[in-house]
């Protein structure tokens, strides 16, 4: 850890290898184009094993139908023989590919590969196209409605403010003025949601325009409208659109074991034939969005209830029975889904956002040409709380991590901030000094320097403590302080509730009051979110937001002036130690991955015994002349009874 | 006869293509910049609409400062009847700028004033205006950059000086225009 305290002496400032921001988007826009390359081929390579699972059993309930409907009106013979001729295809296919045995020509490879392959892509295309048809028009209402949010109020002056400066950013951008929604949260954070940039809304907490001074929030909306104006949200969208399509097709395996599927399902199949209201629409899509995503986790209950619930009766026996093979569907599919998005999909998509947050940084500076501001706009969040109650699904969206993001809290403020901030301190003390207890006996500081930075630190702290236990005068203090500084967060002091809310508090303010509980409640914990509202965030292994000291690094090059510093690491011993740790884990989880691999293999082989079995029980028992059958048992039982009525 | 014919048209087709593509490119980027302008116009208008106002409500609080409020509603009138050369309005407009903002500095030094919300909201006013009207300037700036630039790139500049495209002028005061406009501040 390196604090300001144990820096020896401020370095002069050197961007390394500075670059324009116009370069910086260019950049960024480039890498973006080559992780959705890698998305694709990502989504490419998940959708192998997953059409592996799916094709046979769509073949698997093609032929029971079939069976069925033979047994009605008799379909014609070609049928069945081309059936069969595929299936001996396929067989032949499976037996060279798999264990290298007899010939085939290229046709039947092409053919065979086809018939593997393709109803399995062209189900999950369908999916994704109904996906992104479904909720063209919808979502921005519901995570409006599931955050709470409401419109600012033009007689607070820091919310006009908050007005004009999203004018002002529109303009520079030549973007029409979207939507500005406030939420009354603990957390400091803002999002821009919609769909496109006609009905982008930004989405910003009320806490946010407290702590942060005009130049820095306007920084803020500048990242915010440069995202919508790249087109962030479709993106956004898209990338959402995919794992909702996951969610969709375990929905639809799971539809006949569970009641909590087949509600997904039919609130699906029921939303676009939904009249009322547009705010009526878009909150039932948000919530089909969060049904979708509940269906997602893997502990999800309805089959295991279908197969483990004690006392079943007859028909949910014959049932289970009947089902049996589409368990190992089903697991097959969830295991696929869960590892492959996980580790592979959920990445690279993660990343490519990433790449957007950059390049939203980089017009944010195009359109401010001030990158100091929002460089300690970032590091003022990474100081604050930044978790925002409900809508986690939008996690996301929000320019810094709603659960937070450290990686900047203990950076020292550029070295006139700090020079700026002691000289306040001292002006403050005059009055104060003498007067508390708790303020006087900290030795007053004298000079200027990093070590005198830390000891304001602690003094300020200290004055804190004491503010909070209702002494008057560091009250006084520390608001005569924030007021003087514009906001107390950046200088790297931990959470701390705004010195107006503690006067107001004492004076008996509920609100107040209530604002300060909530800060405290939120704290330095996370906030755990509900279940269902987990959002993309936990299907990816990798974060979608980026870390605050990397975007701090983008912006120095760009002209920020603020000190990253080198993180200074243990010796020698904790650097070798790192690497035996390495070489230890590396290795254990390379072997983890391709276990669960082979796991995956397994259940796609025993789902295709399974299903095979299962076919064939059936076309047995279609098969059977069950209505000779009968009679030949009719027969049997006449005979046996004639045969008694003749002995007697 | 039909290899040579068949290449002859496809040349047809391909240069129709190029000078389409060119032309509603141009068109386009024109008309981004028109637009960029009438946003300048629009904040250049709410400010000559805004300062009357700003300069009543103030004159109560300073009455003797009457040299600053003067020169801010002299700017006014001269930046109002400017002509369309967009140079000279540049001049005329920044000399407002600098006035409103010298009669803010100027009220800062009036506690009493400095204390009221409404001066604060009046403040609000002011930087929002300045900073809209800097901002739709740095856009138009932008968007005449792109344009100039793309009608003096290679294959485009031929058919931008058929058509008549010549390059915009950007919302700055150059010394020329500076001489044509009699400033007061």
């Amino acid at each position: 850890m390196s604090t300001p305290g144990t820096a020896d002496a401020p370095r002069p400032f050197t961007p390394r290898d500075p670059e324009t921001f116009f370069k910086a988007q260019r950049r960024n826009r480039r890498a973006t184009w080559r992780m959705s390359a890698l998305c694709i081929f990502a989504a490419f390579l998940m959708g192998i094993p997953l059409t592996l699972v799916l094709t046979p059993f769509l073949y698997a309930v093609t032929m029971v139908v079939a069976e069925v409907i033979n047994h009605f009106s008799p379909l014609p013979a070609e049928f069945w023989q081309n059936a069969s001729d595929l299936a001996k295809l396929a067989y032949r296919v499976a037996d060279v590919l798999i264990n290298q045995r007899g010939t085939v020509d290229p046709q039947d490879l092409a053919i065979g590969l086809a018939l593997v392959l393709v109803p399995g892509i062209v189900l999950s295309l369908v999916l994704w196209v109904g996906i992104l048809l479904l909720f063209r028009h919808g979502g921005v209402g519901g995570t409006l409605a599931s955050l709470n949010a409401r419109d600012p109020n033009s007689a607070d002056l820091k919310e006009l403010q908050l007005s004009d400066v999203v004018q002002e950013m529109a303009i520079a951008a030549g973007l029409p003025v979207p939507r500005m929604m406030l939420i009354d949260a603990p957390g400091a954070n803002c999002a821009a949601i919609g769909t496109s940039a006609t009905d982008a809304h930004i989405v910003l907490s009320r806490r946010l325009l407290d702590d942060l001074d005009r130049e820095q929030l306007q920084a803020l909306i500048a990242h915010m409208i440069a995202s919508v104006g790249n087109g962030d949200l479709r993106i956004a969208f898209t990338v959402t659109s995919v794992f909702e399509t996951c969610g969709l097709i375990t929905t639809l395996i799971n539809a006949p074991f569970g009641k909590q599927s087949r509600s997904t399902l039919w609130r699906i199949i029921r939303y676009p034939f939904r009249r009322g209201t547009a705010i009526a629409r878009c909150a039932d899509a948000d919530e089909v969005a969060e049904l979708l995503a509940d269906t997602m986790d893997v502990n999800s209950t309805d089959i295991e209830r279908f197969f483990d619930s004690g006392n079943a009766g007859l028909i949910r026996k014959t049932l289970r029975v009947v089902f049996f093979p589409f368990m190992f569907t089903n697991m097959a599919i969830e295991l696929t889904l869960w590892f492959f998005l996980n580790l592979l999909l959920g990445p690279c998509m993660a990343l490519l956002w990433r790449t957007r947050r950059y390049l939203a940084d980089a017009g944010a500076v195009e359109l401010t040409r001030n990158p100091d501001a929002l460089a300690s706009a970032l590091q003022q969040l990474s100081n604050d709380t930044t978790a925002i109650a409900g809508g986690s699904w939008a996690a996301h969206l929000f320019v810094v991590n709603p659960s937070g993001d450290r990686s900047l809290r203990d950076i020292a403020p550029a070295t006139d901030r700090q020079r700026k901030a002691l000289e306040v301190w001292r002006a403050t003390a005059k009055g104060a000094v003498g007067a508390s207890s708790a303020v006087s006996n900290v030795v007053p500081i004298t000079g200027v320097g990093l070590g005198a930075y830390a000891d304001l630190r602690k003094e300020i702290m200290s004055t804190v403590k004491a503010a909070a236990a209702g002494d008057a005068d560091a009250v006084a203090r520390m608001q005569g302080f924030a007021a003087a500084m514009g906001g107390v967060q950046a200088l790297g002091l931990k959470e701390m509730p705004n010195p107006k809310d503690i006067m107001l508090a004492q004076q008996g303010d509920r609100a107040a009051i209530a604002r300060i509980r909530m800060l405290m409640q939120t704290g330095d914990r996370d906030v755990q979110p509900k279940r269902g509202q987990t959002g993309l965030q936990t299907h990816s292994f990798v974060s979608f937001h980026p870390p605050l000291e990397k975007r701090e690094k983008r912006l120095q090059k760009m002209g920020a002036h603020l000190l990253v510093p080198t993180p200074t690491r243990g010796g020698m011993a904790l650097k070798v130690f790192l690497v035996l740790l390495y070489l230890l884990i590396v290795p254990l989880l390379t072997v983890a991955g391709v276990l669960m691999l082979v796991v995956i293999a397994l259940m796609i082989c025993l789902n295709l015994l399974f299903l095979g079995l299962w076919l064939s029980v059936i076309h047995w028992a279609f098969a059977q002349d069950w209505g000779q059958n009968i009679n030949a048992f009719e027969g049997f039982v006449e005979q046996v009874s004639a045969a008694f009525s003749k002995g007697r | 006869m039909d290899t040579v014919l068949i290449v002859i048209s496809v040349t047809v087709v391909l240069v129709l293509w190029f000078v389409l593509h060119v032309y509603n490119g141009l068109v386009r980027m024109r008309n981004d910049v028109r637009n960029a302008w009438s946003d300048i116009d629009v904040q250049l208008t709410f400010r000559h609409d805004l300062v009357p106002g700003i300069v009543a409500s103030v004159k109560g609080y300073m009455s003797h400062e009457r040299q600053t409020l003067e020169a801010v509603a002299q700017a006014r009138s001269a930046a109002m009847v400017t002509g369309a050369d967009i140079g000279t309005r540049a001049v005329a407009e920044m000399a407002l700028g600098r006035a409103v903002g010298n009669l803010l500095a100027v009220a800062e030094r009036y506690p009493e004033l400095k204390a009221s919300q409404n001066f604060l909201i009046l403040q609000e006013q002011l930087t929002t205006t300045e900073n809209r009207i800097a901002f739709a300037r740095q856009h138009y700036n932008e968007m005449v950059r792109q344009f100039n630039t793309s009608i003096a790139e290679f294959p485009r500049n031929l058919l931008a000086g058929m058509l008549g495209y010549s390059p915009e002028k950007l919302f700055a005061a150059d010394a020329q225009d500076r001489a044509a406009v009699q400033v007061t501040t």
